[in-house]
């Protein structure tokens, strides 16, 4: 009630100030102070925001890699009375034999995933939740502040517009006296209350650091965890079975290279094909059966393009080897940690599993970027080609000791392969 | 509906009901059951899989999205806060690592993803309903069938007046046999390869999902970690450790203990 009386009070002071007609104090270190502090309440919102969507989205992936691996495992299943796919398809023993393990390990993962999500559930989101609550108190206070500061210039207001009048009525001069002394209240609570503001929000600021680094610090390593129990149990599955040190660009190429002749042989059955009338069908058929008799036709394909680099365009120089040399020895150094600490894994149970990378070479030195300089024009003979033109620095993704080989580079934003003993280095 | 459609499905409604209450004679077919049930088994687990592997590559892509998003309010709290810190720089590394990252993920993985995951699955499952269309069609060819050859037993059984009736009703009920056998034919002829087929199709698909998984966490693991340099020694023991939750419990108190906080 109280509350409302100074609510109505203050209305005509505030409509007055929002038209011009009167006079409106600023503070300008308050006002900075509070700008900043708005916009840490609006990233402290967007940050709950974006912890719970990147819970959601760590969980989504989980859950995917588990149905994908197991939905993948049935379709490698014999399906109602099939029986020994190897035997039957002895190409894909590999896969037929592994498909299994992958989804144990995605069982494993998902199970492995959810103490390192209720981690940051209480580590992370909790505390910035209690920090929102802090800074909403905060705000309460720099709304009182703001009603203050609404009394200070309505009296102020007053008592100058009443001191300014010429003649004054008696009634006048009783009301100068009140109004006197409700400015002298109105200036003190004011003045209480923003230096209290203009001392404690710079330290809230302070604390607010105070606050963010260890919470950052945390949630980093929570999401390297992350990535790392991926990173530790899909390589350990695949250690001995899968190269998954190849180029991302290797991956389609190599599946292009793999695909079978499955998916022709599919294409050409004739129960893949829509039914256009069932009496042309039958016509077809007709003309057909004095020849094979089935409408299967089982044609064979021509291998997928295989990438064999032409050397006859190159006169100056041997051709460089085809780049099939390349994918085996992408020794990749795996990164240097996980040999140290392959039992973290086991640990997360515990309260919680210490940061996988061990070893911290402190100011590691990235390899600088390395440039070569191209001495002739090389123009892309297949896909997955660099192209460039004499002259042209090219920033070396990888190479080989040899430069009788291809290499990998980077220009104008392009990534691709070209032949080492077409450049020099810089 | 065409109206030469309307009539077909009028006569077979006619002759269901007929097969059901025991008036015509229906073929029982296990052979055809059996593949179709293999069948349906292959199918519902071909849309289970393209469902997955939808929401894995959403998954992925929201992980590192959202990690940008976070990465961008931390760091700019710190903008808020106190720009000048040490901290403030250790967010703008790791900033900046995971922009990368979820470029790269975005850049160097969709397009393989596509290639060897969703664009497989995706084929398989168009077939899908072209198949189911054929089985259906088949199943009403069989449906004639029976009664073309129901009619055919009535003609010989009672012979008509009209003599041209019986050839007629032969003539029907061979092409219906025609019809139907060839379809038949087709399908358990080819059912069961397309599902053994299924096995060469998907399996590169493998292999590729292996190493674009491994690759995904391997980029998030390299790209992350190298922000670590840019904190100071002792956070990861104080991580380990749990001492970095006392802080910001510490932290929130002191907080607390402002005036401007309610708390004087």
């Amino acid at each position: 009630m109280k509350g409302m009386i100074k609510a109505v009070k203050r209305t005509p002071h505030l409509v007055t100030s929002k038209v011009g007609m009167s006079k409106k104090s600023t503070d300008p270190e308050f006002d900075d102070y509070q700008r900043k502090f708005t916009s840490m309440e609006d990233l402290v919102e967007k940050l709950l925001k974006d912890c719970k969507k990147f819970n959601e989205a760590v969980i989504a992936l989980f859950t995917a890699g588990q149905g994908f691996s197991e939905h993948f495992s049935q379709i490698f299943h014999p399906i109602v009375g099939e029986y020994d796919l190897v035997g039957k398809f002895p190409e894909t023993r590999d896969t037929v034999q592994n498909v299994d393990g992958l989804a144990t390990v995605w069982g494993e993962l998902r199970n492995a995933v959810s103490p390192e999500l209720e981690l940051i559930e209480s580590r992370i989101v909790t505390p910035v939740k209690e920090l929102q609550g802090v800074m909403k108190q905060i705000r309460k206070s720099i709304t009182k502040r703001d009603h203050k500061l609404v009394d200070y210039d309505r009296f102020n207001n007053s008592l100058t517009k009443l001191r300014d009048k010429k003649e004054k009525t008696l009634n006048d001069e009783k009301n100068l006296f009140k109004l006197e002394q409700d400015f002298e209240v109105a200036t003190n609570e004011y003045d209480y209350i923003n230096t209290a503001m203009k001392n404690d929000l710079p330290r809230f600021m302070m604390l607010a650091v105070q606050f963010i680094d260890p919470l950052y610090h945390s949630f980093y390593y929570m999401q390297l965890n992350i990535f790392y129990m991926i990173l530790e149990k899909v390589q350990g599955f695949a250690q001995g079975k899968y190269d998954v040190s190849v180029a991302t660009a290797q991956i389609g190429q190599e599946y292009e290279e793999k695909r079978s002749d499955a998916w022709e042989r599919i294409e050409n059955m004739s129960i893949t094909k829509r039914i256009i009338s069932t009496s042309k069908m039958m016509q077809a058929s007709r003309q057909n059966s004095t020849g094979s008799g089935s409408t299967l036709s089982a044609t064979s394909r021509a291998p997928p393009p295989m990438r064999s680099p032409s050397g006859s365009s190159f006169t100056k120089k041997a051709p460089p080897p085809p780049p099939s040399a390349f994918g085996s020895k992408a020794a990749d150094p795996a990164p240097p940690s996980y040999a140290a600490s392959t039992g973290a894994l086991a640990s997360a149970a515990t309260k919680r599993a210490p940061p996988p990378i061990p070893t911290k070479p402190k100011p590691k030195v990235e390899p600088p970027v390395q440039y070569v300089e191209a001495l002739y024009d090389f123009a892309p003979q297949a896909d997955g080609d660099l192209g460039f033109n004499r002259g042209d620095r090219i920033e070396v993704v990888q190479r080989t000791d040899s430069a009788e080989d291809w290499w990998t580079g980077r220009l104008n934003g392009q990534e691709g392969v070209f032949p080492g003993n077409y450049v020099r280095d810089v | 509906m065409s109206w030469s459609g309307f009539k077909k499905s009028l006569n077979r409604t006619g002759t269901t009901l007929m097969q059901k209450t025991g008036q015509m004679e229906r073929t029982v077919d296990t052979e055809f059951q059996d593949e179709t049930t293999k069948f349906k088994t292959y199918e519902k687990e071909c849309q289970a899989l393209q469902k997955e592997s939808k929401a894995y590559l959403d998954a992925m892509r929201a992980m590192t999205g959202a990690q940008t998003r976070i990465a961008d309010h931390i760091s700019n709290f710190y903008q808020a806060a106190d720009r000048t810190s040490e901290g403030a720089m250790a967010a703008h590394a790791y900033k900046q690592s995971v922009v990368e990252l979820d470029d790269v993920i975005g850049r160097e993985l969709d397009a393989p993803y596509r290639t060897t995951i969703m664009e497989p699955i995706g084929k398989m499952n168009a077939y899908f309903p072209i198949v189911n269309e054929q089985i259906n069609k088949r199943n009403k060819k069989l449906l004639d069938y029976d009664a073309a050859r129901s009619k055919l037993r009535k003609v010989i059984e009672k012979p008509s007046e009209d003599p041209t009736k019986l050839p007629k009703a032969q003539q029907e009920h061979d092409d219906a046999k025609d019809v139907f056998e060839l379809m038949n034919q087709q399908l358990i002829e080819e059912l069961p390869q397309l599902l053994e087929l299924r096995v060469s199709f998907f399996d590169p698909s493998f292999e590729a999902m292996i190493r674009m998984q491994s690759k995904f966490a391997e980029e998030g693991y390299e790209k992350l970690g190298g922000v670590q340099r840019y904190f100071a020694d002792n956070v990861r023991d104080d991580y380990a450790e749990g001492q970095l939750d006392a802080q910001v419990e510490r932290v929130l108190q002191e907080m607390r203990e402002l005036s401007i906080c309610g708390a004087a």
